[in-house]
């Protein structure tokens, strides 16, 4: 499977985008899944849609989740993997987020969280630290971040992880079984912004590895980390994960494909 | 002969039950029924009323007084006595207080002596309906109660009761819809349950996603992923869905979406009627790209009209907007005409699963990639207006405007949507000529020549500025400033209507 595409890469040098690709690629191949469609938001994040060579949607910002569930709702057999920025998912799309864990539907979505707008030189989002001084907040974020984490587990998805872009083996794993799971997979992937959230680079240091499917344990894990401060120590790996009927089986229209 | 009869009471008491007993008894008989339906936004009390027009013809509207009324409550003879004729006879339900529930089928039954019915085609109704000896009991009695005071002959006709909801649902199955999507808002929500209803037997499925935005950007997935693919709103929801119309114009996913108004601005009047969403149909999305924007006047060409609009959204992976109103969607006709034969729907682009295929929000090349390369963004603008053009004349296949009335008529009253049936009943016995424009966008040619023909030209529209005038002086350069427009959110009466229209065109 050739996922490779000759478009020219415009990431900034170093990026860690860079790396989200090569595991995405890594985990593609091993799952020997075929036919991919992906969906992307508007974001330094989806300019991945030009960089693999698989079918789908160069999305509207914050619409990657709907888009993902029309395609799975129009043809249940196609394998449908979202792309999408933390302003994306967690600011312009939140409603969409919150509803995916209600669906449950068979698919997989990645955050590449940056806790920055970047592609819109450097804006704060919902996950952005408190005192970021951005060009839009030049007193300092004042806002408590979200946790993405227990938003997750409150909505009811059903797979939820943490991965730390520059580990690409260990973030290739989770995706493969993300990719896996049955129903809503969501992967939080921290990643850093050289050029406008310089603050929150340089975060491994503080990551450990979980493998986790139990509730109570997962919101201790969740909450161990609060996008704020660089205290604390991060977990990463499978936070929670659950099996639940997903939408495709609970649709008599979509059960044998459509 | 037209009779017409006002039913009231309070949201619950089941008036809808009345027209509806009424009309299929009536139909069956041959006779024509119009059912006008006016409720406030509540769901129990308030005050609701059906107007129930019947005709030995076709009948499309109801006028401002009635012959009778049949009144559930106080309120009802409180508020309507003003409208009723000279000789009218109210009904009330004075006479019924002893039958609880089953009140309303007990002036069903009155009205049936009334027409002079025989009883036995309103029990047989009734059973088929109903089926409890309660409601039987009380048929008979509302029956019994009253006098004969016509004789309504039968006569040789198949007749259907439907409504514009019923028929746009019926386009889209006719169509071979796989997904509906929609959000609740009256006066859309009528399609979105009649689907629903209709979605195992018919194998297609409806699905309510979490808001507007979800619909519109789950429904060009569906479409993407070769799903047949349609969408239901108003106003409201429309406003919020057009970002992805806007990208509808960009990726070239087809979409038919369908827009059902009632006033604005804001939430406005949720039950009522108004011809003012025209404007956003026509231009709803930012950038340049093309639409095919379609009104259909009656449940017949709601059908027929469903139908070209998704044969064009699939023919040029465009976007087709059926735009209709509370009511058209909400008010019940009777009909003998067929519609015209179904047009076979046919897909025309490739499928993901099958070939890499990238559809963009982002200008791109002819591969799905990204570009900002000034020629493939001029070709590609250019394309889409290349398309407008495929579109009409591919419209020009179907039926774009309708002339009613007098043909050689140097009198010309102009309208589209809604205002179909109060026009034509309006113009009944009159020399004056009736253009009905279906097709808003693309609009045929014929118009201009049309209006040059014409002597006196008055513009009808439910709106407060004439939308529809407005466009008409933007393709054609010709201002009409004979208007006769109503946007107090109820829809024109007919012999209001009429006088208007003699006094305009005098």
């Amino acid at each position: 499977m050739n996922l490779d595409t000759k478009n020219e890469i415009t990431w900034c040098p170093g990026c860690s985008n860079f790396m989200i690709l090569n595991s995405v690629k890594k985990a593609i191949k091993k799952s020997k899944i075929k036919n991919f469609t992906m969906v992307t938001g508007i974001g330094c994040h989806a300019k991945i849609f030009d960089y693999l060579n698989i079918s789908g949607i160069y999305g509207l910002h914050g619409r990657v989740l709907p888009t993902m569930l029309g395609i799975k709702i129009g043809n249940p057999k196609l394998n449908v993997i979202g792309f999408a920025g933390d302003g994306d998912t967690y600011s312009e799309g939140l409603s969409h987020f919150i509803s995916a864990g209600r669906y449950n539907s068979n698919m997989t979505l990645l955050v590449h969280d940056n806790q920055s707008f970047s592609l819109t030189t450097g804006q704060v989002t919902p996950t952005s630290q408190q005192g970021f001084k951005a060009k839009s907040e030049p007193l300092g974020n004042f806002n408590t971040p979200l946790n993405p984490l227990k938003l997750a587990l409150s909505s009811g998805i059903t797979f939820i992880a943490r991965c730390d872009s520059k580990d690409i083996d260990h973030t290739a794993k989770i995706i493969e079984q993300a990719i896996k799971h049955k129903g809503f997979a969501f992967v939080e992937i921290i990643q850093t912004c050289l050029i406008f959230n310089k603050e929150m680079n340089n975060l491994s240091k503080y990551t450990y590895k979980v493998n986790n499917s139990n509730m109570k344990k997962a919101i201790i894990l969740a909450d161990k980390w609060n996008y704020n401060s660089k205290k604390g120590k991060i977990p990463i790996g499978i936070i929670y994960k659950e099996k639940r009927k997903t939408l495709e089986e609970n649709w008599p229209q979509l059960k044998n494909g459509r | 002969m037209k009779v017409s009869v006002l039913i009231g009471g309070k949201a619950g008491q089941g008036i809808n039950k009345v027209s509806q007993i009424i009309s299929d008894v009536l139909i069956k008989q041959g006779h024509f029924t119009f059912n006008y339906r006016d409720y406030p936004s509540l769901i129990r009390g308030g005050h609701n009323f059906n107007i129930l027009s019947i005709s030995n013809t076709r009948i499309g509207s109801h006028e401002s007084k009635v012959d009778f009324i049949l009144a559930m409550d106080k309120n009802t003879i409180k508020i309507h006595k003003k409208e009723l004729k000279k000789e009218g006879i109210i009904i009330s339900y004075e006479k019924f207080k002893d039958l609880g529930i089953n009140l309303n089928i007990a002036l069903a039954g009155a009205f049936t002596k009334i027409l002079g019915i025989e009883k036995k085609y309103l029990i047989k109704e009734i059973k088929k309906e109903l089926n409890n000896p309660e409601s039987i009991k009380a048929a008979e009695k509302g029956f019994n109660s009253q006098e004969v005071k016509f004789n309504l002959k039968k006569q040789n006709n198949k007749i259907k009761i439907i409504s514009g909801s019923q028929a746009v649902a019926q386009g889209a199955i006719n169509s071979k819809i796989n997904r509906y999507f929609a959000y609740p808002m009256t006066p859309a929500t009528g399609v979105m349950n009649e689907l629903a209803e209709k979605q195992i037997k018919n194998k297609f499925m409806v699905f309510q996603p979490e808001n507007e935005i979800a619909v519109v950007n789950a429904a060009l997935g569906s479409s993407f992923a070769g799903a047949n693919t349609m969408i239901g709103t108003s106003g409201g929801g429309f406003d919020l869905m057009s970002e992805g119309l806007s990208f509808q114009g960009i990726s070239e996913i087809p979409l038919v979406v369908y827009l059902s108004s009632r006033p604005g601005p804001g939430t406005g009047v949720p039950t009522y009627s108004t011809q003012s969403d025209l404007n956003i149909a026509l231009r709803a999305g930012h950038g340049e790209f093309p639409r095919v924007v379609i009104a259909p006047g009656d449940p017949k060409e709601a059908i027929e009209k469903t139908n070209e609009a998704f044969y064009l959204t699939n023919k040029f992976n465009c976007l087709s907007i059926l735009l209709s109103d509370k009511h058209l969607a909400e008010s019940e006709f009777s009909t003998n005409k067929k519609p015209n034969k179904i047009l076979k729907v046919i897909a025309n682009k490739k499928l993901p699963g099958k070939s890499i295929v990238k559809a963009s929000s982002y200008e791109h090349d002819k591969f799905g990639n990204t570009t900002e390369d000034p020629k493939i963004i001029k070709k590609n603008q250019e394309n889409r207006l290349k398309k407008y053009s495929q579109i009409k004349t591919e419209a020009k296949k179907f039926e774009m405007i309708k002339i009613y009335g007098k043909r050689t008529s140097k009198k010309l009253i102009i309208g589209w949507g809604s205002t179909k049936g109060v026009i034509l009943d309006a113009i009944e016995n009159t020399d004056y000529k009736f253009l009905q424009i279906l097709y808003l966008m693309p609009m045929s040619n014929e118009i201009k020549k049309e209006i040059k023909k014409a002597k006196k030209v008055v513009l009808v529209e439910n709106n407060l500025t004439g939308q529809l005038g407005r466009i008409i002086r933007e393709k054609t350069g010709i201002e009409i400033k004979n208007r006769i427009l109503r946007y107090d959110s109820r829809p024109f009466l007919c012999d209001e209507l009429r006088k208007e229209i003699r006094n305009k065109l005098k």
